[in-house]
């Protein structure tokens, strides 16, 4: 048990062979469901496409999978704001994920309005910033601009939630 | 004892500097300099490279002072880094610089160095630049 | 003749004060986001195509091209001041041009990109004009199975050559052209991929699935991992240039867009090969070698005209054939499919006046660029210093209000959030996400173009090979996936002498970037002596 724990430390790229192993047989299963009556017009038929690409993905996470239990490792994406030295940093990112959880719950029941205020507020918050007071001001004032922008500007009715007739 | 002094690379930030070096000179105590950002922001002026802080230990030493730069990267506001620099050091003076800003810009920003004066439990000596 | 009455009608079109505008609009959100740090023209378009859905598409296309070229103006900048490259067309550029702002000739190395850009897109722009119809004239003609061929082609090409790790390219294409089979299939209108879940019917939109890829999975990879330590932007006037520095870089701009081109109208060929070269041959030409590596001229003019000839080599693919080949094209191609049009080589005859008002619309795009950024560019340098919460809150705010707005309904945020999760984990564990951009786009065409191939034929397998040029291309297809192993062999029967190629990335980079190590490590010693003996050397 210990061995196999330590082989499989820092082998979490497993998961995204897993991943695709799962998305193959999917598509494979999903493939294989549909019917296919020959047709002279349509000879390939709707399963001939799904099972290529089901092959494909059963292919990669096979590959990926030995690929990754030899060693091998994909090299984490750079960029102009990005420091890779320090590994992902969940307390950022779970609040975060966590706003916009809570947007997609709100959206219909309090309004665009109310529920994208709310994110860009937690997800400010979560990205450091401490200036509470002006930072309610941005979300609200983007938020709002944002409502009127779309409906006056562009004919596109964001829901306005229990501020209906309000706004 | 120490002098702390908030250090950032414009006038304001120099003529601080200037005057901590000399009441740390007469007072022989150690110089503290700390130069933070909140980094939150791909780009801080303020905050000083290397290079820089090379070249700002070069004159602390040619002014012959016994100093320490601090470069907190913590994500803490400038006023916390130089209070905390302060009670850690036990300072007896803490030295800021100021802008003259009009009053409408006084209104907007909460400013640091009004935090450092009402928080500090040292004496606080602010230069203008 | 006929191609020139139909550009002047396409700037008939582009110049009316709406889509000037437009352009203008493009132009300085793209030069802002090739600025911001953690945010490209991909992502910009991406953003956008929510809020230009009851826009005129000419006006819509207008304000992205603008956008494509602008984000390529930004990204230098930055890689000058900052030497921050965004993006790998743009290493090259950081390597010459912040050495050259730090010698205190940022105004000319800014002043040279700028220019080199203008005359590179300018000439690039006017070879897609010369070059697109003949492409589409030929293409026209071809069937089905070459343009199976082409499209087998793109994506292989996509995939294999671009990115560090072939299978995990693999991987990113299979995701891909997965999600590319949800809905119904189109031929025999059975559900694919549903799962009985009924907003799944129509597929998943391509907006959605670009925005959670590019914004939603870049700003959560970006906010996991934000650089602690703030940098500083070498301060700058208004850019210009003596006449030594026009001496010295108008042959580069030249010869940095005739590499530009044609690699970048490759499928894969992209914007990093050209610039490398250009780079060593500025480097072999110059009457001043030794001073690459401390910021030549010429290794800031010549690699910067060839990232944006690239640009506009893409765009002939992408317009005459409907092939992207890089993510924003890519992202272009999602606008042509939202706004109902089909891209491909029937484009040109179906939608003459949004095709050649778009063109005509890169040369304005281009002219606003030089005219609005030269002067501007201490004001670019300042929006480094907008503080990232409220930029990366943004991102996320925008990609959900745009994802949402596409349908007004929750359950797209949801496909987005788990979309941009995937985007993450791409990220984290270097699947590029072109490929899945592009077999998303790219998969159902594909797979029409297969049904009708054989459709042709009758259901014979031998109708996938009856075009002779199809035939060629899957050579080439199988060229370009063996051609690492003929590398090796080659290598192995010489002894091991590296290839051009690897010379190029290998050899000339890392040099330079040595020499910035050593450079760096002196300058920890004794600094001053080392920046006085660069700044001897930028004058001799």
């Amino acid at each position: 048990m210990s061995a196999l724990t330590t082989r499989l430390r820092g082998k979490s790229e497993l998961g995204i062979a897993a991943l695709l192993g799962i998305l193959g047989a999917v598509v494979l299963w999903d493939g294989l469901h549909l019917q296919t009556t020959f047709s002279q017009t349509d000879p390939v038929g709707p399963r001939t496409m799904p099972i290529i690409v089901a092959g494909i993905l059963l292919v990669c996470a096979v590959l990926l999978a030995v690929n990754v239990l030899r060693g091998g490792s994909g090299e984490a994406e750079e960029g102009e704001d990005v420091d890779l030295t320090h590994p992902s940093d969940w307390r950022t990112l779970l609040p975060l994920v966590g706003a916009f959880v809570l947007n997609i719950v709100l959206i219909d029941v309090v309004g665009w309005v109310i529920s994208g205020a709310l994110m860009f507020y937690i997800s400010v918050w979560a990205l450091g910033s401490r200036r509470y007071v002006r930072d309610a001001l941005i979300s609200l004032a983007l938020s709002l601009a944002t409502f009127y922008g779309f409906y006056l500007g562009l004919g596109i009715p964001l829901p306005a939630g229990p501020l209906e007739g309000v706004l | 004892m120490s002098v702390v002094v908030g250090y950032i690379p414009t006038p304001e930030g120099e003529a601080a500097l200037e005057r901590a070096i000399r009441e740390a000179r007469s007072g022989g105590t150690l110089l503290v300099v700390v130069n933070t950002s909140r980094g939150d922001a791909l780009v801080d002026q303020r905050f000083i490279q290397q290079q820089q802080a090379e070249n700002l230990a070069r004159r602390l030493e040619a002014e012959g002072v016994e100093h320490l730069l601090l470069q907190p990267l913590r994500g803490h506001d400038p006023a916390e880094e130089v209070l905390e620099a302060a009670r850690e050091h036990h300072a007896d003076l803490v030295v800021i610089g100021l802008r003259r800003r009009s009053p409408v810009g006084k209104l907007i920003l909460g400013s640091t160095a009004q935090r450092i004066l009402l928080q500090a439990e040292a004496p606080v000596l602010a230069v203008k630049a | 003749m006929e191609t020139l009455n139909l550009l002047m009608q396409g700037f008939a079109t582009a110049a009316t004060p709406m889509n000037l505008l437009f352009a203008l609009v493009g132009v300085v959100l793209g030069t802002a986001v090739g600025v911001l740090p953690g945010i490209g023209p991909a992502m910009a378009v991406a953003l956008l195509l929510p809020v230009t859905y009851n826009l005129e598409p000419t006006s819509a296309f207008i304000m992205f091209a603008g956008i494509y070229y602008g984000g390529m103006y930004g990204g230098s900048t930055t890689s000058i001041l900052l030497n921050t490259p965004g993006e790998s067309a743009t290493v090259i550029t950081a390597i010459e041009g912040h050495k050259m702002a730090k010698a205190g000739r940022a105004a000319q190395a800014l002043a040279t990109a700028a220019i080199g850009s203008f005359v590179a897109g300018t000439i690039g722009t006017a070879l897609l004009v010369a070059f697109a119809p003949l492409v589409v004239k030929f293409a026209v003609s071809l069937g089905a199975p070459t343009y199976l061929a082409i499209m087998v082609l793109a994506l292989i090409a996509v995939t294999a050559v671009l990115g560090s790790s072939k299978l995990r390219g693999f991987a990113s294409l299979g995701i891909g052209l997965a999600i590319g089979l949800i809905g119904l299939d189109p031929v025999s209108g059975q559900q694919r991929l549903i799962f009985g879940q009924p907003l799944l019917i129509d597929g998943l939109d391509i907006v959605v699935v670009a925005v959670a890829i590019f914004a939603v999975g870049e700003a959560l990879w970006t906010a996991a991992h934000l650089r602690r330590k703030p940098m500083s932007t070498i301060p700058v006037g208004r850019p210009w240039m003596g006449r030594q520095d026009w001496k010295r870089s108008w042959k580069p701009w030249l010869r940095g867009t005739a590499y530009g081109f044609p690699f970048g109208a490759l499928p894969a060929g992209g914007a990093e090969i050209p610039t490398f070269l250009s780079y060593i041959t500025e480097k072999k030409l110059s009457k001043h070698p030794e001073e690459f590596g401390h910021g030549a001229i010429e290794g800031v003019a010549g690699p910067e005209a060839a990232n944006n000839a690239s640009a506009a080599g893409t765009l002939t693919p992408m317009l005459a054939l409907g092939l992207p080949t890089n993510a924003t094209a890519a992202v272009m191609l999602a606008a042509f499919i939202q706004f109902g049009i089909q891209p491909g080589p029937l484009l040109f005859e179906k939608e003459p006046d949004l095709v050649w008002a778009l063109i005509a619309s890169l040369f304005i795009g281009n002219t606003l660029l030089l005219l609005v950024n030269l002067p501007l560019a201490p004001m670019w340098a300042k929006l480094l210093r907008l503080p990232r919460p409220y930029l990366y809150a943004g991102i996320l705010f925008f990609a959900t209000l745009g994802a949402y707005a596409v349908n007004l309904q929750a359950f797209d945020l949801v496909i987005l959030l788990v979309l941009g999760s995937l985007g993450f984990a791409m990220r984290r564990y270097g699947l590029p996400v072109l490929p899945l951009i592009i077999g998303l786009i790219l998969g159902p065409r594909a797979e029409e173009q297969l049904r009708q191939s054989l459709q042709l034929s009758g259901g014979e397998i031998s109708g996938l090979w009856s075009e002779p040029l199809a035939i060629v291309i899957y050579c080439i297809v199988v060229v370009v996936l063996l051609l690492p192993l003929i590398i090796a062999l080659v290598r192995k029967a010489r002894g091991g002498r590296p290839s051009t190629l690897e010379e190029v990335t290998m050899g000339a980079t890392p040099e330079a970037a040595e020499h910035h190590a050593v450079h760096r490590s002196a300058g920890t010693r004794n600094p001053q002596d080392t920046e006085n003996a660069t700044e001897n050397k930028e004058k001799v």
